[in-house]
C-alpha cells in the first residue's frame, strides 16, 4: 500500500491522523447538526422582536459566504503548492486564507454589533438564543482555524514544510474546508430562507 | 517521494480548482438572485424556492468534500466515517424536529397567540416611509357612488401595493383584498387614524380565531377575515365621516410595515 511509506502501523492501511480528523469533523457534524436543528425548531417562536426580517441583512452576508468560499480555493493552493514543495508559494496562499477568513470574522464582529444594537441578545428572545449560539461556534471554528493557519503559515516559514510534511497541510485543509460547508447549511437555512421570517412563522394554509 | 507523486496525480489541477471555485461562485450568486425580491424570481417559483435552495446549497456542499477534501479520489473509508456523522446528525435533527412539531402544534400556537409585535426597529419605519412614497403613482381615487377598490399584497415583503384609497363619505365601498404570498397569511383592517399599531396589538390578543382582531373594537370600521396565502376576499362597509382612516394588516408583527390610508371626502 502507498500509505506504507509513512512508516506507521495502522489495522486500516489509513493515515491515523488523517483517519482522526474525518472521525472529528463527522463527529462535528452532529455538533452543529444539533445547533441548527434547535434553530429550526425554535424557528418563528419568538414572542419579542428583533425578528429575523428585521435586521438579517442577505447582501452583506452573501459578500462574506464568497470570502469564506474563496478561502476554501486559497486553501487548496496552499496544500497543492505544499505537495510541489514551493515554500514561497505555500506562505503565501496560507497567509492569504488566514487573511479571508479575518475579513469574514470582520463581517461576522460587524453583524453580531449590529444586532446588539438592533436589540438582539442572547437572552432577549429564541432567535436571538439560536442565532448567536450556530454563528458563534461557526465563528469560534473559524477563529480557531485562523490561529492554526497563522502558526502553520509560521511553520512554512521556517522552511519546515514540503511534500514530506503535506499531511500537516492537508489536516489543516479539511477543517476549513469543513467550516466552510457548515457556512454553506447556514447561509441557506438562516438567511436565504430563514431571513424573511416576521414573528411567529404563519401556521401553514392547508 | 513516489508515494507524493503519485497522490497528487489523483487531484485536480489549478485550472480544475479554478472552475469548481467559479461553480460554487455562480451557485451562491444563483442563490442570492433567487430571494432578492426586487429581481422577483421568488413570486413565480412560490413554495418551491425552498426545496430549490436546499438543493443548490446541498450541491455546493457535496462539491467542497468530493474535491476540495478530496474524498472522490481519497480512500473510501474516510468518506464512510464522515458520511456515517452527516446521518446521524440529520437523524439528531430529524428527531428533535419531530418531537417539537408533533406536540400537538402548541409552542407554535402558544407563540402565535402571545408574539409582542417589534417597534424598535428604524428600518422597519423607513421601510414604510418608502412603501408610501412608492405608493403614491399608485393611488386609488373614486369619488361618489358605490366604490370598489382593489387593494393587494405584494409578494412576500409585508406591505400592501397601494399606499392611500379614498372614497366618498356615505357610499358604499367594496374592498377586494388579493393575498398572492406563498407564507404569509394577511387580513385587511380599516382603522381611525394613528390607531393601526393599538389595533393590532388586542388583535394580537384575540388571536387567529377572531381574525386578528379584537371583537367589538371601536376603532375597527370595518375588516376582511384572515386570508391564507393565496386568497381574496372582500370587505364591505359604508364610508364613514369624512376624514382620514388607516387600512393596515394586523397579522401580528405585520402592521409595522403593512398599511396605508384610506381617506374620506
Amino acid at each position: 500500500m502507498a500509505h506504507a511509506v509513512e512508516h506507521e502501523y495502522t489495522t486500516t492501511g489509513l493515515n491515523h491522523r488523517k483517519m482522526l480528523m474525518w472521525v472529528f469533523l463527522g463527529s462535528d457534524c452532529l455538533f452543529f447538526g444539533s445547533l441548527i436543528a434547535t434553530y429550526m425548531v425554535y424557528r418563528g417562536q419568538s414572542l419579542v422582536g428583533p425578528y429575523p426580517i428585521d435586521i438579517i441583512d442577505i447582501p452583506l452576508t452573501t459578500v462574506s459566504t464568497f470570502v469564506l468560499l474563496m478561502s476554501s480555493f486559497a486553501m487548496v493552493q496552499a496544500l497543492s503548492a505544499t505537495q510541489a514543495d514551493n515554500k514561497k508559494g505555500l506562505v503565501t496562499w496560507l497567509l492569504f486564507t488566514a487573511g479571508l477568513g479575518m475579513i469574514f470574522i470582520g463581517f461576522q464582529i460587524y453583524e453580531f454589533n449590529a444586532f446588539k444594537n438592533e436589540g438582539l441578545t442572547l437572552g432577549g428572545n429564541l432567535f436571538g438564543a439560536t442565532f448567536f449560539t450556530l454563528t458563534g461556534f461557526h465563528g469560534a471554528h473559524v477563529t480557531l482555524g485562523i490561529i492554526w493557519l497563522l502558526a502553520m503559515a509560521y511553520i512554512g516559514g521556517k522552511g519546515r514544510l514540503g511534500p514530506n510534511t503535506a499531511l500537516d497541510v492537508e489536516l489543516l485543509g479539511l477543517y476549513w474546508h469543513f467550516v466552510d460547508i457548515v457556512w454553506i447549511v447556514i447561509f441557506t437555512l438562516l438567511y436565504l430562507i430563514g431571513g424573511f421570517d416576521a414573528g411567529p412563522v404563519p401556521i401553514p394554509s392547508p | 517521494m513516489a508515494h507524493e507523486t503519485e497522490h497528487k496525480s489523483n487531484h485536480p489541477s489549478f485550472n480544475q480548482y479554478v472552475v469548481i471555485a467559479i461553480i460554487l461562485f455562480a451557485i451562491t450568486i444563483v442563490e442570492f438572485g433567487i430571494i432578492w425580491d426586487r429581481i422577483g424570481i421568488e413570486d413565480d417559483l412560490g413554495a418551491a424556492v425552498i426545496p430549490i435552495l436546499v438543493g443548490l446549497s446541498a450541491i455546493k456542499f457535496a462539491i467542497v468534500i468530493m474535491y476540495y477534501m478530496h474524498l472522490k479520489f481519497d480512500h473510501r473509508l474516510f468518506g464512510t466515517v464522515f458520511v456515517s456523522g452527516l446521518i446521524l446528525s440529520f437523524l439528531v435533527g430529524g428527531a428533535l424536529l419531530a418531537l417539537f412539531l408533533s406536540f400537538n402544534g402548541e409552542p407554535r400556537e402558544y407563540a402565535l397567540a402571545h408574539a409582542v409585535p417589534y417597534e424598535g426597529h428604524k428600518a422597519a419605519e423607513e421601510h414604510a416611509a418608502e412603501v408610501v412614497e412608492r405608493g403614491t403613482g399608485a393611488e386609488t381615487t373614486i369619488a361618489s357612488g358605490p366604490v370598489e377598490l382593489a387593494v393587494g399584497a405584494v409578494g412576500e415583503t409585508l406591505t400592501f401595493d397601494t399606499a392611500s384609497i379614498t372614497a366618498k363619505s356615505g357610499s358604499e365601498v367594496t374592498i377586494t383584498f388579493k393575498n398572492p404570498s406563498a407564507n404569509n397569511q394577511h387580513n385587511l383592517v380599516i382603522v381611525q387614524d394613528g390607531t393601526k399599531d393599538a389595533v393590532a396589538a388586542d388583535g394580537t390578543a384575540a388571536g387567529p380565531a377572531n381574525n386578528w382582531v379584537a371583537p367589538g373594537d371601536a376603532r375597527v370600521v370595518a375588516n376582511t377575515p384572515l386570508l391564507a396565502s393565496g386568497a381574496s376576499g372582500e370587505v364591505i362597509f359604508t364610508a364613514p365621516a369624512p376624514g382620514t382612516y388607516q387600512f393596515v394588516c394586523t397579522f401580528p408583527g405585520h402592521n409595522f410595515t403593512m398599511f396605508g390610508n384610506f381617506i374620506v371626502n
